[in-house]
């Protein structure tokens, strides 16, 4: 009987050692994914039309099945700097559309911004850096269409040295990028940069 | 384990999330006439959306006093709005045209402001500049909730050690 206990004793501590080794060690930090360079933007040439532009129409909805996003989109403006303002941070699944700009689906560039964390957590686009060249983007619009994306290239460009004309210049067909914060972080002055996904669209329904 | 425990403590503040914004805004809309975009230049493209006849009805719009002349809304995927487009031509002078549109059923009539304008091109809106601030770091941090519980297995790890030390010292058979 007392030996039945000692074996159930020890194996509880044991038990206990491995899970709060296991948890304290997990509590690090857990940077979200960063593209590699492999996702980087393909040569400039490869601009065909893939599909026909849609006429204008606001989005509703953003949906990234392979990261699992599928958020409603809110309008943004720009801030008093002139840089892309950004959706609540309260709101985790929450991201926005440059509303001045470009819906999406038409010819030209339509942005799209989302928080990758706020002060709770991760947020809409924490996973945005693990995206692949080939994903598929689909973005609701309000006149019942589906305009469908599929990613060109993954990048990642440092805050000081951004390159507006490549992310937010004019397109001759209906582009898409999807912006969220990376390229490193400093407790000082946040994150360094931003993930930019690069997608043209394919196809509507 | 982490991001299992954010998910449920996030799950009440995600269905506000997805269901506040969506229906105060469409409470707020009513059952007008959305035009967009509102403003446009001669030539542009212009979509019209209603909820005002109700799911899966369609309606006649007339977009003749901007010259574009009638165009059908359909229903759409969309919410269960009724949807139409026309095109501007290229002749329209600048000012403000109202676009009206007559439900097929009970005749209702819903209408909305439509402006051309000689620099009104979305393409042609400033673009954003520089980079954007969307994190501020919050998924770095430990989490509280993991570190207090990996703390615990540990106090329980020392006990039982503690405990089995004790009994060996007692010459208990281990």
């Amino acid at each position: 009987m007392a030996r039945i206990g000692n074996t159930l004793i020890a194996s509880v501590t044991a038990a206990a050692l491995c899970s709060g080794a296991w948890l304290l060690h997990g509590t690090g930090a857990h940077a979200p994914p960063q593209p590699s360079v492999t996702e980087g933007r393909p040569d400039p040439g490869e601009e065909a039309l893939a599909a026909p532009a849609l006429p204008p129409s606001p989005p509703d909805r953003i949906r990234i099945p392979s990261i699992r996003v599928n958020a409603p989109l809110t309008g943004l403006g720009l801030t008093a700097a002139g840089s892309l303002d950004v959706p609540p941070a309260g709101q985790k699944n929450l991201a926005g559309w440059y509303e001045a700009g470009t819906t999406p689906g038409e010819t030209g560039t339509a942005i799209v911004a989302g928080h990758v964390d706020n002060a709770e957590g991760p947020a809409v686009f924490y996973d945005l850096g693990a995206l692949k060249r080939g994903s598929a983007i689909e973005v609701d619009r309000r006149d019942g269409r589906v305009a469908r994306f599929t990613v060109d290239a993954v990048e990642v460009y440092q805050a000081k040295d951004f390159p507006d004309d490549k992310v937010y210049g004019a397109a001759k067909r209906p582009e898409l990028r999807v912006i969220t914060c990376g390229g490193g972080y400093s407790k000082a002055t946040g994150y360094q940069g931003n993930v930019v996904v690069f997608a043209h669209l394919t196809g509507a329904a | 384990m982490r991001r299992t425990a954010r998910l449920l403590a996030g799950a009440a503040l995600t269905v506000v999330a997805l269901s506040g914004p969506a229906v105060s805004a469409y409470a707020a809309e009513g059952a007008g006439l959305e035009v967009f975009p509102s403003s446009v230049e001669p030539g542009g493209q212009v979509s019209v959306n209603t909820k005002a006849c109700g799911d899966r009805a369609t309606a006649a719009g007339d977009a003749s006093a901007v010259g574009a002349g009638p165009f059908t809304m359909a229903p759409s995927a969309h919410e269960g709005d009724a949807i139409g487009q026309f095109r501007v031509p290229e002749s329209a002078q600048p000012g403000t045209y109202e676009i009206v549109v007559e439900c097929a059923e009970g005749g209702r009539e819903v209408k909305g402001d439509l402006v051309v304008a000689l620099n009104a091109s979305r393409g042609q809106a400033m673009l954003p500049r520089g980079s954007v601030k969307t994190g501020v770091g919050g998924a770095l941090g430990p989490d509280p909730v993991q570190s207090a519980a990996g703390v615990a297995a540990l106090a329980v790890a020392a006990a039982g050690g503690t405990w089995l030390l004790h009994r060996r010292a007692r010459g208990d058979g281990i």
